[in-house]
């Protein structure tokens, strides 16, 4: 196992880690990494990724439009709205 | 012995009781609170118009399934206009505009919500002591230690507490890798999780997609077929429920098996294990073994690697899925700069620790350069494990487990996150398999606590696997 850049994990997770605290993740996802490496010993070479276990459920309906949430139900959560809009900093120039 | 919902039925029915006495009763156990079972409890007033409807139906003798029966829902559910934080800060001011699919069957059929239970943050614990709002405390006491404050498992661990201390008549949970099990065997109560895809995921907050599935914790196991009557329906919106045709769970529940039952017992599960648990399993043995149940000794192949792989699969989901928490469009922001600044403040001030630790994990194991050798071949032993489950399933018609390892622990005592996940190594096995399993009350443990076992049955088979946990639970009640 090589050593993890937990600076880069935390920035791919869109996480701030103080940097009291870096130390403290590190370690812990280098123990919890190295307890689930036993699954590198098992032969898979044959086996297909398992997604949905019971793999005949997915079920489609008709492509029928119908009413549900309105632009004020949806906007009523918003940390800061204007108008129909959510409201953030300035993204472009 | 706490009343049943065919009980507290009669005598609303009968008229010994009002729908409104009732709600107050548990009402007055729900506001106390001592054991932080509740994140909210809702006033009499704002259930005031579901309470006389169900009155009025009692009154006119045509109650529905649930009518009037006061339930706890887990902080996971969106209840619609009812504040649902999934236990974490970054969720404490959010309020649905819609109701989830499992908790409109409820309210569909007469129920009334007392209140939403305590849990893990976004369902991530097994001690519930991950919360936001604080641990819940077990309303069960070591004999030998009765100051200590203990556990009540996890992750619905608030909804398994509300039910053993009698503030709800049953509690409506979710278990995506033991989280209704593990809490309802640490409390005394029964907790089923159904097959993977027998009750939709709509509007329940989403941890692990391939793994998360509702279910119910209750008092007995017929409770448990009154609620997942309710529960278990086809839903469009979630594209993994399944449309089989569901059956009537609660008709011929106490009817005796008409051909001879086989079940195993996989030995590998009980090495190492403290006499409590093996006592458990034989004591369980012994009582079915007089109704004429042969159980056999099986061997899984897959164990060891069950724990692993759902620690590299639950937290990959999990990052995923809560890459949504960005305070935008709801929950808390924090204030910041740039649209990145708020992202990332927003995200490591809401999230509480053990939320970080797993949405890390999942971002490792899903990063380039280890997608393959994590992520992917997790998924594919993932497959192996259903295999085996299936090839012992080909041989038996139940298998039976312990449901923990351990009786319920001291609040604060399990620091580490290894021997925490550990908790649930009976559990997790059949959520990666996807089948259903429940676990019943089965005795106490030397300290006075109780302890439960787990039978596990075949896919979208509850009908039987409930047969089965009633015949068990007459055999093996116990008194507090």
């Amino acid at each position: 196992m090589s050593d993890i850049d937990i600076k880069r994990i935390s920035y791919l997770a869109k996480l701030k880690l103080p940097s009291e605290k870096e130390e403290f993740y590190s370690n812990s996802l280098k123990d919890i990494i190295k307890w689930v490496d036993n699954l590198k010993k098992v032969d898979t070479s044959k086996t297909e990724p398992l997604h949905n276990v019971t793999e005949k459920t997915v079920s489609i309906r008709n492509d029928e439009v119908s009413k549900s949430n309105s632009v004020d139900d949806v906007l009523s959560n918003a940390p800061e709205r204007a108008q129909n809009f959510f409201k953030v900093p300035k993204v472009v120039e | 012995m706490k009343n049943s919902i065919s009980q507290i039925k009669k005598t609303l029915i009968e008229k010994k009781i009002s729908v409104g006495e009732l709600y107050d009763e548990y009402l007055a156990k729900a506001k106390s609170g001592n054991n932080n079972s509740f994140n909210l409890v809702i006033d009499r007033e704002n259930n005031i118009s579901s309470i006389n409807d169900s009155q009025n139906r009692y009154d006119n003798g045509n109650p529905l399934p649930l009518d009037g029966i006061p339930l706890g829902i887990k902080d996971l559910f969106c209840t619609k206009g009812i504040k649902t934080t999934a236990s974490s800060k970054i969720l404490s001011n959010f309020i649905p505009n819609y109701e989830s699919f499992v908790t409109q069957q409820l309210l569909n059929d007469g129920s009334i919500f007392i209140g939403k239970n305590n849990c893990d943050e976004f369902a991530m614990g097994s001690s519930n002591e991950t919360s936001y709002f604080g641990p819940v405390i077990n309303p069960w006491k070591n004999k030998n230690s009765q100051k200590d404050n203990l556990v009540p498992g996890g992750s619905s661990g608030g909804s398994a507490a509300a039910v053993a201390e009698g503030s709800c008549v049953a509690s409506m949970g979710t278990d995506t890798g033991g989280s209704i099990r593990q809490p309802a065997s640490l409390c005394g109560i029964v907790g089923l999780k159904p097959t993977f895809g027998s009750c939709s995921r709509w509007g329940i907050v989403a941890f692990a997609s391939s793994l998360d599935q509702a279910g119910p914790l209750t008092n007995c196991v017929e409770d448990a077929a009154y609620i997942l009557n309710s529960i278990n329906k086809h839903d469009f919106n979630d594209s993994t429920s399944s449309n089989h045709q569901r059956e009537d769970y609660l008709i011929d529940i106490n009817n005796s098996f008409e051909k001879k039952i086989k079940i195993g017992i996989p030995s590998d599960y009980l090495e190492d294990v403290s006499d409590d648990i093996l006592n458990q399993i034989d004591n369980t043995k012994k009582a079915l073994s007089k109704h004429g149940i042969e159980f056999v000794d099986v061997k899984f192949k897959t164990t060891e690697y069950a724990l692993s792989t759902y620690y590299i699969l639950a937290p990959a989901e999990a990052s995923s899925n809560l890459a949504r928490y960005d305070g935008i469009r709801y929950g808390v922001r924090e204030g910041g700069e740039s649209l990145d600044d708020i992202y990332l403040n927003s995200r490591t001030k809401g999230f509480g620790d053990e939320v970080t630790r797993r949405i890390l994990i999942g971002a490792y194991v899903l990063s380039a350069g280890y997608y393959d050798a994590y992520y992917r071949q997790a998924q594919k032993v993932r497959r192996l494990i259903k295999n085996d489950f299936q090839r012992i399933l080909n041989e038996v018609d139940f298998i039976l487990t312990p449901t923990t390892p351990n009786e319920a622990f001291k609040i604060g005592d399990k620091l580490d996150p290894i021997s925490m996940y550990k908790n649930d190594i009976y559990t997790v096995p059949t959520s990666l398999a996807g089948l259903p399993g429940i676990s019943i009350p089965s005795g106490l443990s030397k300290n006075g606590l109780p302890l439960g076992v787990q039978f596990i049955g075949n896919y979208f088979e509850e009908k039987s696997l409930l047969q089965l946990a009633a015949l068990a639970e007459k055999e093996l009640s116990f008194n507090e």
